[in-house]
């Protein structure tokens, strides 16, 4: 049987790259714009001061903590053997693309993009930053030796046996990705973060977002025939995926569930806005994504699970932009004062305004940012031949030719 | 002795006339839009709205900056040091040179009394007002109440406190136990923000 062909024919990777260069031309225009005529381009104000760009960067950095858990797994877990071919894929395209579009969305949502320096010059130990910062970097590295050590491995250049060593260091840092959650959950000023279950929450999140971008690269790839995968193995990376969206799912409905009990305090009125306020459209589409992602997943045809794989993803963004929202729109001290967006309201502020929704600047520099990665991966898996490793293993013709004379 | 500088404000006094938040806008020469000090509502749900049915109606107002925290969670969030407690006298400073505009610090503050310029600074008067010794307000960085440090260093009270017109500020040294803000709190019964955050704040309400 012919081996999977290692190279998609240049054409389509060249139609790929140009429309990804395109969308980042575009928010390299929008982020000129906003670093000269300042934030107020975004949709973000005094009470919601993170919004679409803080969601990007949650979102990305649990891509690249949940590839290096999935890639350093399979070579831990004798049971997840059948992964190994596409490790490398993986941590090229989890690892070090997305770790490119999480720093940039901090480098976009900052006002002073040319003082990040100080963050290494004079950094504050005790801020949470500075933890993600250190996290992300480590990930940076650990990707790249461990890309690396793969491709070695694919190329028989170095034993399988060496990759053990990182794979370890990549599953521990995967499970930091925990930390990241840190800055959210450790504030005492937002008591809608401030409960254990984050951490985990971060984790499940970082599992489906990783699991579900490599499912449709993987089926895509497929398609292309850049690698063979059997369905089998795709509908067990959307079972687990389901798996771990219906985790997430029950965090969620815990918060909400002990939000309505109380029927006073603080919790309540967050919850209430969430659930039947002016955040509730934002509520419920998270939920029916969560529903559509759940049962799209446990169907065995391909295109439903890149389907359910697509909902699962936009159902976590959903989550950590809500997370965000319903804090920061809902602050504890909510005392009017004039009206209007302007400072001088009360610290309620512009809560008249209602929910939030990002501005056509953020979107599109958003875009640009993901466009950016993709560019980076489609770049890397034309250059490096990322492919599975069927077509290294030595050619078996040459040796029936030899026996039949 | 390191000084703990402080604010008593008596909320049977305030008026609610804003007159404080004007003296602190136009001392520190601060831009459009932007206010350090804001009167707010208790309870009422608009400006100089009561609470109650008449005639059992009752108007609260409230004065709102920094609270100079004793435990500031800013400071602790701040990833480059931006934000700093003095060890001199407690005031919560923020150099506009080093904030890289995160807005951690933003977030962390659970009195919401940080602001960020979300554009460049503009000013409807065409001229400078104010001390000339407040630093100049840039583009992308997180501002707030300082105490008027530029006064304090000079052994005057902050500009809000004595353009009070009902005489409800006071402005002085916790540590020091003879100061007008100790023997207020030691003779007037008080509250604090959001005591049980823990941030210990150094503003205190008379009741």
């Amino acid at each position: 049987m012919s081996a999977a062909k290692n190279e998609v024919p240049n054409k389509r990777f060249t139609i790929g790259i140009i429309i990804s260069a395109a969308f980042v031309i575009m928010g390299i225009a929008c982020w000129v714009a906003q670093l000269t005529q300042g934030l107020h381009l975004t949709n973000l104000d005094n009470n919601n001061t993170w919004g679409l760009y803080i969601v990007g960067f949650v979102l990305f950095t649990g891509v690249a903590a949940g590839s290096l858990l999935f890639a350093s797994s399979a070579w831990l877990f004798n049971g997840l053997a059948q992964f190994r071919p596409y490790t490398r894929i993986a941590s090229f395209v989890g690892v070090i693309g997305s770790v490119i579009a999480a720093g940039l969305f901090i480098i976009v949502d900052i006002g002073n993009p040319s003082r990040i320096w100080y963050m290494i010059t004079r950094f504050n130990f005790t801020s949470p930053i500075i933890w993600d910062t250190v996290i992300l970097g480590s990930y940076v590295i650990i990707g790249i030796i461990f890309t690396r050590r793969l491709i070695q491995v694919s190329k028989g250049v170095t034993e399988e046996k060496s990759v053990k060593g990182i794979a370890i260091v990549a599953f521990i840092a995967g499970l930091l990705v925990t930390v990241t959650s840190f800055i959210f959950c450790i504030q005492v000023a937002r008591p809608f973060w401030n409960n254990p279950v984050q951490p985990l929450s971060f984790l499940f999140a970082a599992v489906v977002v990783a699991l579900a971008l490599l499912l449709l690269v993987f089926a895509i790839l497929r398609t292309k025939k850049y690698i063979a995968m059997s369905d089998e193995l795709l509908n067990k990376m959307a079972r687990v995926i389901a798996i771990f969206l219906a985790a997430e799912l029950l965090v969620v409905l815990s918060e909400v569930a002990l939000g309505l009990y109380a029927q006073s305090g603080e919790d309540v009125q967050l919850i209430h806005w969430l659930i039947s306020g002016d955040g509730a459209v934002y509520f419920w589409v998270e939920i029916a994504a969560f529903a559509l992602g759940m049962v799209l997943l446990l169907n065995r045809r391909t295109a439903f699970c890149m389907a359910g794989a697509g909902a699962s993803f936009f159902a976590v963004l959903m989550v950590k932009y809500n997370l965000l929202q319903t804090q920061l729109l809902n602050p504890s001290i909510s005392y009017p004062g004039l009206n209007g967006r302007s400072t001088y309201a009360g610290t309620a502020g512009n809560i008249a305004a209602g929910a939030y929704l990002p501005s056509w600047i953020e979107v599109s520099l958003s875009i640009g940012i993901v466009s950016l990665g993709v560019l980076l991966v489609l770049l890397g898996l034309k250059q490096l031949r990322l492919g599975d490793t069927v077509q290294q293993s030595p050619p078996q013709v040459d040796v029936q030719i030899q026996a039949k004379v | 002795m390191a000084k703990r500088l402080g604010m008593v404000i008596d909320t049977v006094r305030c008026q609610g006339c804003h007159t404080c938040c004007m003296a602190c806008k136009i001392e520190n020469n601060l831009p459009d839009d932007n206010w350090w000090n804001r009167v707010v509502m208790v309870d009422g749900g608009e400006m100089d709205t009561p609470v109650g049915t008449y005639p059992n109606v009752s108007m609260t107002y409230r004065t709102m900056a920094c609270q100079h925290c004793d435990n500031p969670a800013c400071v602790k969030a701040c990833p480059v040091g931006a934000t700093y407690k003095r060890k001199e006298d407690g005031i919560i400073v923020q150099d506009y040179d080093i904030c890289i505009g995160c807005r951690t610090c933003m977030v962390a503050c659970p009195y919401n009394v940080r602001i960020f310029n979300w554009k460049v600074p503009e000013y409807r008067i065409n001229f400078d007002v104010g001390d000339p010794d407040v630093p100049k307000k840039q583009k992308s960085i997180v501002e707030k109440c300082t105490f008027c440090v530029q006064r304090v260093s000079k052994d005057l009270k902050p500009a809000c406190i004595d353009v009070c017109l009902g005489r409800a500020r006071f402005f002085g040294d916790f540590n020091d136990p003879d100061s007008e803000v100790s023997k207020l709190l030691s003779t007037r019964r008080h509250y604090q923000l959001l005591p049980e955050l823990g941030t210990k704040p150094s503003i205190y309400f008379l009741v």
